[in-house]
């Protein structure tokens, strides 16, 4: 029998869906050990009480709730000192959290402040008697590494979306705890946080790139790309060293030896042969799709999914399938 | 002697005094480069001279233009003998060259001297008539560099005249002094006759004006771009870029040196003679119209580059050597656009050749095709000085387009210019049975032959296939040959090529070790920036292997009657064949590749684009452009392109994997579906069985 | 400013990797090593930083085995002032312990900042920058994309998931840097002959305990051979389908 604690993170007063996800990973890891109880953190301006309900219905048993009006922004410091001061008094087996933007910041601070190790972008957590086991990509996902824990107590931090956030309904016990220190005490201050949900995705970032080539003949058939891009809601749209020299998209936009190196969870190419510069900016994509009407071209040799045929036939009817799919989820 | 021969002793002599100061002032400034040595090889050297030089081989490349200067050269050859005379009987009245010559002899000097004179009038009336109305594209220079140009035509057009009207006069006054041989002289002297029966004053003022032209000319040289008539000869002497040894090769260096700085940046750092090709530039442009860069709009002009060498040593080197006669500036030694117009000796120091006369965009823009090199008619180097600058970028500023670094970071960690595995490089060969050197050699099984494959040819798709169907060649004409597999990594031609001497330097040594460890012998390889290197360069750095590029080595196979070829007659075919560069202007291959063809394809008909073989127009991928942005202007390959399917041919051929990519991006840009095969696959899909 | 960097020595990313014999490393036969990306963006930050702002020092220091002076003296050859080896064996997987050796060494240093990279390619842990400047009991930012420094102050700006952050803080001051914000210089010949004379020191680590360790490395399943799956429009349904099922991307 041992308890687990959990740093639920909320932006504002709301949870993160990688909160709900560390709970889950913890409410299985207690599972396993033969019982115990999760206890969830949350931290946030007043109103933050609310996610309680979420958090037991995910397989919390206790929420401790700091409400602070000084936490309208994110302050790591104060919440770190909050977890550390929870963990110091009330003997845990483990420290979860989601190894969010957030949480890179706030987890190996807990395990320095409280000398505990740590391990970060879990994504399996087992218990393997005195010892902690976890597995976490390395080497840009190229070997999974099984790292093995031992100690007392651990952070585990685990990769967002690589655990599901399932219900496992308990009633929440709220208690209500104080802030362990101030958050205008903090020397790193928040200034602003601006939302970048508008406007256009940095290919860097986007999940999902749609990508058009020469195949597309002519810079008005880009809408093609674009609304395929569209569909998919958080896709960015790439482009191809010949379609940007001449002119039809701008050179920010160029993937390939010397544009964007990339690598999304989903790349579609359309119309795009596969040149070895265009293959050098996006080969390490987790999923490739190729689209293009010469069965020979080269991409299909890296694509892990090809359809052969006229860009303007098969892209309208694959942003219409996608339209859909997404509707139903 | 009689008072004029004393003062013409003494004008003489001022004016030699002069220009003997006057060279003695430009070969100092010459000094203050590298020091490099030129005295290998004089009996090549000397053929250079006789062929390119006297015989004008690069000039009548031009075959209009160059017919113009060859008389106006040749004439001035041959009227040299004559100005001599006359400058001795200017100290020296009763002198003639009848003195010392048979009569025969001695007609058949004056014959060439009124013959050559009369050529010299008609091709100068021509260059006027070129300059001033036709106005040659190559021609376009500056203001000053077109009073230049009038200046001199004029003075040799004066000098010619006054040479004639000299010996009409002459003929009018003493009939028997002139000979039959000199028929213009005597014709124009009938016409001075009938004006004035005894011009004794006339005949004065000729003599006088053309031995003061004479002397004039001889001085205004070092201030004109005509020093080249100085230095012409002697820069063809000293030049490499004809030979003597392999051309196209680029300067050792030694990155051990303990030196201030690698590469150029001013014209202290260049050698003497690339100084030397400063002041034997006649501007005529021959380059610059060959440069596939500056024919599609970029920056670069070769001309410009030796021109700017030429005033940017004008600038500094009179402060530099303390030059007394720095009062005499020679603002008439000029070139494309201004000076850099420096008030100050600060002003002149904190210049320098790099930045503020060359900028970093013309000397990127090259694709170091040789096409400049193999046009200037007085062998000037145009491309060495490129590279000295370019290394001084990216070894001593590590200033170079930003889309290289990736290059060169990819070269010094994966061993090839692209980010590619180096685990995937034999995969092309999975299924085929090609042993690796390693595997023959731990069979005690020596391969006669080492396939080079190359980074294009392991790694980019279209390029994969064009290996494939040679090692099939290979293996149909039995071959006993291995490659290096996973143990192959770039020789780093590419860094080179761009000016990383540093990173070049590693990879080829590492190669060369490999190659040694091997005891390889023979290489034959596919991509002829590899045959290049390894062929030519690679002795710089103790590599030493016979290295034969597979257009080369196919044509053997045919020849030896070793390649079962299918010789049914098929449709009669048209092909455009396009050379590459490095395996033409560098190598002189040119006919190999069309003479496999015409093996394997027995009913071809080679068609040749306007600009072939070694007037070729790039592809644009060299000197390190394939991984370049092309920013301005036209692009090259679709130049290149555009002119290869205007021959109508039904297919493309090339030689190289370089070019294989942007020919066929032409092609597709151009959306035409005119097939583009490397001479290996046409012959592959020839072979029996 | 005295800037210290943090830098690791990991494998070249392009690389394709086997797992070694023994199960709990990879195979490092032919492998080609060099600063980690991400560190060497920090070292590019520091550098740039010190060349805005006047005369300053900025010093590298890297935990492990003699083998990590090459990548020390090329950091030095991009413009490092000094470098200093924090020798050990094998660097130890634990981020905690590896945080332990550098913040025994660089307390008492004077730093004005401290940088690191957002995390090392081969271990992708992202704890070393953090838990340091927790250790050095100083104010960190991780991840930052854009970093100004003035009066004594710092800003930077950080990605959120789907938003940016700006965050001001005092100096001194630890930054782990995430890709974007600087492209690290190629160093010159120069740069790498003067390296070669610059001080490198050599120091035993002071490493915390291991309390974390590889149990084992694996490969992750193959990815399945790229397959042209139809033509045509008709061809879209199955797409869908694969997307949603077999890559789960959809």
């Amino acid at each position: 029998m041992a308890n687990v604690l959990v740093f639920a993170e909320t932006r504002g007063t709301a949870l993160r869906k990688t909160a709900l996800e560390a709970v889950t990973a913890a409410r299985a890891f207690v599972d396993a050990i033969g019982g115990g109880e999760v206890h969830a953190l949350v931290a946030g301006p007043s109103g933050v009480g609310a996610t309680a309900s979420q958090l037991g219905e995910h397989g919390a048993d206790v929420v401790l709730v700091a409400e602070n009006a000084g936490l309208e922004k994110f302050d790591r410091e104060s919440i770190t000192s909050t977890i550390a001061a929870r963990a110091t008094a009330v003997s845990y087996r483990a420290i979860f959290l989601g190894f969010s933007a957030q949480g890179r910041d706030v987890g190996p601070r807990v395990a320095a402040k409280l000398d505990l190790p740590i391990v970060t972008d879990v994504t399996e957590v087992q218990a393997a008697g005195d010892a902690i086991v976890v597995k976490h990509p390395a080497y840009a996902n190229k070997v999974i590494v099984t790292l093995q824990v031992s100690g007392p107590s651990a952070v585990i931090a685990i990769r967002p979306s690589a655990v599901t956030a399932t219900p496992s309904a308990k009633t929440a016990k709220v208690e209500t705890i104080a802030l362990a220190a101030e958050p205008s005490a903090s020397r790193v201050v928040v200034k602003d946080v601006v939302e970048g949900g508008k406007g256009k995705i940095d290919l860097g970032e986007a999940p999902v790139i749609v990508s058009g080539g020469r195949g597309l003949k002519a810079p008005e058939n880009f809408k093609l790309v674009e609304d395929l891009a569209a569909a998919f809601g958080n896709a960015a749209v790439g482009a191809t060293r010949a379609v940007t020299d001449d002119g039809w998209r701008p050179h920010s936009d160029q993937i390939g030896q010397t544009g964007r190196q990339v690598s999304p969870q989903l790349y579609v190419a359309v119309g795009i042969s596969g040149a070895i510069q265009h293959l050098a900016g996006m080969r390490s994509s987790k999923t490739i799709v190729a689209i293009n009407k010469d069965k020979e071209a080269p991409i299909f040799k890296v694509a892990d999914y090809g359809i052969v045929g006229d860009v303007m036939e098969v892209v309208p009817a694959l942003t219409a399938a996608v339209k859909e799919a997404k509707a139903h989820h | 002697m009689a008072a004029s021969n004393a003062f013409f002793a003494f004008v003489l002599t001022l004016s030699a005094g002069f220009f003997a100061l006057n060279v003695q002032r430009l070969v100092r400034y010459m000094s203050l480069g590298q020091p490099e040595d030129r005295t290998d090889h004089p009996f090549e050297r000397l053929k250079n001279v006789l062929t390119i030089g006297i015989a004008q081989t690069k000039i009548f490349r031009d075959p209009v233009a160059g017919t113009m200067h060859a008389f106006i050269f040749w004439g001035f050859m041959v009227l040299t003998a004559g100005t001599v005379e006359i400058l001795i009987q200017g100290v020296f009245s009763g002198f003639s060259y009848a003195l010392l010559l048979p009569k025969p002899l001695y007609q058949l000097y004056g014959l060439s001297q009124d013959g050559f004179a009369g050529l010299v009038i008609v091709a100068i009336g021509f260059a006027f008539y070129r300059r001033l109305v036709l106005h040659p594209k190559r021609l376009e220079g500056d203001k000053l560099e077109h009073t230049d140009a009038l200046i001199i035509l004029s003075m040799i057009g004066g000098l010619m005249v006054t040479l004639l009207l000299t010996n009409a006069c002459q003929f009018v006054l003493d009939p028997s002094s002139i000979g039959p041989e000199k028929i213009i002289s005597r014709q124009i002297g009938g016409v001075i006759g009938v004006l004035d029966p005894s011009p004794l004053f006339l005949v004065k003022v000729f003599w006088w004006m053309h031995a003061l032209l004479i002397l004039t000319f001889l001085n205004y040289l070092p201030y004109s771009k005509h020093l080249h008539v100085a230095t012409s000869l002697i820069n063809v002497y000293l030049s490499n870029t004809s030979g003597p040894g392999q051309k196209g090769v680029m300067r050792a260096m030694d990155l051990e040196a303990d030196v201030e700085q690698f590469g150029a940046s001013d014209v202290e750092n260049l050698t003497w003679k690339n100084l030397l090709d400063g002041y034997s530039c006649t501007e005529c442009g021959r380059c610059t119209a060959a440069c596939p860069a500056n024919l599609t709009g970029k920056l670069l002009s070769p001309r410009k580059i030796v021109i700017n060498t030429r005033q940017r040593l004008m600038e500094k080197a009179p402060l530099v050597t303390g030059d007394r006669m720095e009062f005499l500036h020679p603002a008439l030694v000029h070139g494309e656009g201004d000076d850099a117009g420096a008030t100050t000796a600060t002003e002149v120091l904190e210049h320098r050749l790099l930045d503020t006369y060359i900028t970093e965009e013309e000397l990127w823009a090259c694709t170091s095709c040789r096409a400049c090199v193999q046009e200037c008619p007085v062998s000037i180097d145009q491309l060495d000085i490129i590279n000295q600058m370019r290394r001084y970028l990216v070894l001593s500023e590590s200033r170079f387009p930003e889309e290289i670094q990736p290059a060169f970071e990819s070269l010094e960690r994966n061993g090839s210019p692209w980010a590619f595995s180096p685990g995937d490089r034999a995969k092309w060969a999975e299924g085929m049975d090609i042993p690796t050197m390693a595997e023959a050699m731990e069979r005690a099984d020596r391969p006669d032959i080492l396939f080079w494959v190359g980074c294009m040819g392991s790694f980019d798709d279209r390029a994969k296939k064009i290996t494939v169907a040679f090692a099939r060649i290979l293996k149909a004409a039995g071959i006993n040959f291995a490659i290096l597999g996973q143990e192959e990594h770039c020789h780093g031609d590419p860094a080179r090529r761009m000016g990383n001497e540093y990173l070049y330097q590693m990879l080829a040594k590492d190669t060369i070790g490999t190659l040694d460890r091997y005891e390889v012998k023979t290489i034959v390889t596919s991509c002829p920036h590899c045959f290049h290197q390894m062929g030519n360069e690679f002795p710089q750095l103790g590599g030493n292997y016979e290295v034969i590029h597979h257009s080369t080595f196919i044509e053997r196979l045919l020849q030896d009657d070793r390649l079962p070829l299918n010789t049914d007659e098929g449709k009669r075919l048209t092909l455009a064949y396009h050379d590459s560069c490095y395996l033409g202007r560098y190598n002189d291959v040119y006919e190999a590749p069309r003479e496999t063809l015409r093996r394997a394809l027995p009913v071809v008909e080679i068609v040749e684009p306007k600009r072939t073989k070694d007037r070729g127009l790039c592809c644009g991928a060299g000197g390190g452009r394939m991984w370049m942005e092309e920013r301005e202007g036209k692009r090259i390959n679709a130049e290149r392109t555009e002119e290869l399917l205007s021959t109508g041919a039904e297919t493309i051929a090339v030689a190289c994997p370089f070019c294989m990519t942007m020919i066929s991006d032409g092609v597709k840009a151009a959306d035409s579906s005119v097939p583009v095969l490397d001479i290996a696959e046409v012959v592959e899909r020839q072979l029996v069985g | 400013m005295k800037i210290a960097v943090c830098i690791k020595r990991t494998p070249d990313s392009e690389s394709r990797f086997k797992i070694a014999s023994s199960q709990t490393a990879i195979d490092e036969t032919g492998l080609k090593f060099d600063i980690d990306d991400f560190a060497s963006y920090a070292v590019e930050v520091a550098l740039q930083l010190n060349e805005k702002q006047g005369p300053g020092e900025t010093v590298v220091y890297a935990v492990g085995p003699d083998l990590v002076q090459e990548t020390l003296r090329k950091a030095m050859s991009m413009g490092a002032d000094r470098a200093v080896q924090l020798k050990t064996d094998a660097v130890p997987y634990d981020g905690i312990a590896v945080a332990k050796a550098l913040a025994a060494e660089l307390k008492g240093g004077g730093y004005d900042l401290v940088l690191f990279g957002k995390h090392a390619f081969d271990t992708s842990g992202g704890i070393v920058g953090t838990a340091t400047a927790e250790l050095l009991g100083i104010p960190c930012v991780t991840a930052a994309t854009k970093l100004e420094i003035a009066n004594g102050r710092g800003t930077a700006r950080r990605d959120l998931e789907g938003a940016a952050e700006t965050v001001e803080f005092p100096l001194p001051a630890a930054v782990t840097i995430d890709e974007g914000i600087a492209r690290p210089r190629y160093p010159s010949l120069k740069g790498i002959m003067a390296a070669k004379k610059k001080p490198l020191e050599t120091k035993p680590a002071q490493l915390g305990a291991a309390r974390v360790t590889v149990k084992s490395m694996d490969l992750p399943p193959e990815r399945p051979a790229g397959r042209i799956i139809g033509e045509g429009a008709a061809a879209v349904p199955e797409l869908i389908r694969l997307l949603q099922t077999e890559a789960k991307v959809l």
